[in-house]
């Protein structure tokens, strides 16, 4: 009489390839988080790296915290002309010119601030462009170049005796005089100083923060010629 | 157990547990690192949309009182001559200052990202970068531009370019990325000739040779500016 073959028990069969399957699928899971998870950070991180970031926030918050000032003031505003006083309307609008030709650099200014003296032979357009800009984004809210106003629009170009503001040429040494929020202007002049100084043009660059400095020169204001408003 | 089941079960054994190292070890550097990357990059993701959404609803939140001032400012100026002057002078100024919308001839300058190639400044030198759009922006105000806009954001007085890495911020706007349209209300001709200089723009004209970054120019008959939307505050700054 022949042995019946022996054959594993059915249910001990189908643990086995339960489990079979179980770690399949742990394996797979875990494959597939590995990959997604590698694919996700190259993805997000092109272009934009997570330092960058974080300097958007910051720049955002102060944006965003300047942008409700103004509603503020553009809310103040409009409360005093709703209260339908004419004279409060005449105060307004002059208050409101006064700030604008400010704005525009058509009259003297003073306040706080930080004067920057660069003295350097071969600094071009570009530099003092670069100078000036890195300035008005670090919260100068007025600036002259030796005495001549600059606001965005007055040209700085490279002419044949050296670096010309509104078409006149500005020769070193360049006091640069910055009105505004004196502590934030300085954490700027400083590190633009110190980078100077390691520039083999430059002689001497250096800062100082006033709590009062006047802007005399002014801008005459150019009429439209081509520009309509809507 | 024979000494050969032994033997394979310890082999067995020992494999299993170096396998579970080498996993465990691959889990926590690579697998545990990149999620808490993602995470963390994620949440400052979140936090710049939230702030960008923010701004977009102040800077709504502004043109809408601009207008309604000005509304206000127009009925008080009907009742008096005085009134009526001082408000003639303010819109004189709103205009140069950028707070009121124009149109005009002028021109149309696009600057677009070009292709990442071998580059040893270790910057991103294909992308288009805050100093490009400033540059451009000073050779149309040197040309006489009388207004300018950037993707819609309109040049001040005061206005201040920053950004990093293809992100240009203009003033308290969100950061622009390419492509970029810098549009400015002028003499056509002069800009578009200054624009064909091939001295001008040294920085972007050897990039589109060595990363084919983008610069077109086209000259436009009519086109038109909006205000400016965010703020004009000098809280610093007093006339004397």
């Amino acid at each position: 009489m022949s042995a019946r073959p022996r054959r594993p028990p059915r249910r001990r069969a189908s643990g086995r390839a339960i489990s079979i399957w179980v770690i399949a699928l742990l394996v797979a899971a875990v494959a597939t988080i590995q990959i997604r998870s590698e694919a996700e950070v190259e993805r997000s991180l092109v272009g934009i790296d997570t330092t960058s970031l974080a300097f958007l926030i910051d720049d955002l918050h102060r944006a965003n915290d300047a942008l409700l000032a103004e509603q503020a003031d553009l809310k103040q505003r409009q409360a005093t002309l709703q209260s339908g006083n004419g004279a409060a309307a005449d105060q307004v609008l002059t208050d409101e010119a006064h700030r604008l030709r400010a704005v525009e650099g058509l009259v003297a200014v003073h306040g706080p601030g930080v004067v920057i003296v660069i003295d350097a032979a071969g600094l071009k357009a570009l530099d003092l462009q670069d100078a000036l800009n890195n300035l008005s984004a670090g919260g100068a809210e007025a600036i002259a170049v030796n005495d001549r106003r600059v606001v965005v629009g007055v040209p700085i170009e490279q002419a044949g005796g050296g670096v010309a503001i509104g078409g006149v040429v500005v020769l070193p040494p360049w006091t640069i005089t910055t009105i505004g929020d004196a502590t934030r202007i300085a954490e700027v002049a400083n590190l633009m100083t110190q980078e100077l100084r390691a520039d083999r043009r430059v002689r001497q660059a250096s800062y100082r923060v006033e709590a009062d400095i006047a802007i005399q020169a002014v801008i005459s204001e150019k009429p439209f010629v081509y520009a309509i408003s809507s | 157990m024979t000494r050969r089941q032994v033997l394979s079960t310890v082999a067995v054994a020992a494999v299993a547990l170096a396998t579970g190292f080498v996993v465990a070890g691959q889990v926590k550097a690579q697998l545990l690192t990149p999620s808490n990357q993602v995470a963390r990059y994620q949440a400052l993701v979140r936090s710049v949309q939230d702030l960008e959404s923010a701004n977009a609803s102040s800077r709504n939140e502004i043109s809408a009182l601009r207008a309604q001032i000005d509304g206000l400012e127009t009925e008080a100026a009907g009742r008096s001559a005085a009134t009526q002057a001082l408000e003639d002078q303010v819109s004189n100024l709103r205009a140069h200052a950028g707070l009121t919308a124009l149109h005009g001839p002028g021109v149309e300058v696009r600057l677009a990202n070009g292709a990442p190639g071998p580059d040893t400044s270790g910057q991103a030198r294909y992308l288009v970068n805050f100093q490009d759009v400033q540059d451009v922006v000073n050779l149309l105000f040197a040309q006489g531009a009388e207004a300018i806009a950037v993707n819609g954001r309109r040049i001040t007085p005061l206005t201040a370019f920053s950004g990093s890495a293809g992100q240009v911020v203009i003033d308290q706007g969100p950061p622009l990325s390419s492509p970029i349209k810098v549009s400015a209300i002028g003499d056509r001709n002069r800009m578009v000739s200054a624009l064909d200089d091939p001295s001008a723009l040294p920085d972007i004209r050897a990039r589109q040779v060595q990363f084919q970054l983008h610069l077109t120019f086209l000259g436009i008959a009519d086109l038109t500016l909006p205000a400016y939307d965010s703020s004009l505050r000098i809280p610093h700054v007093s006339p004397t």
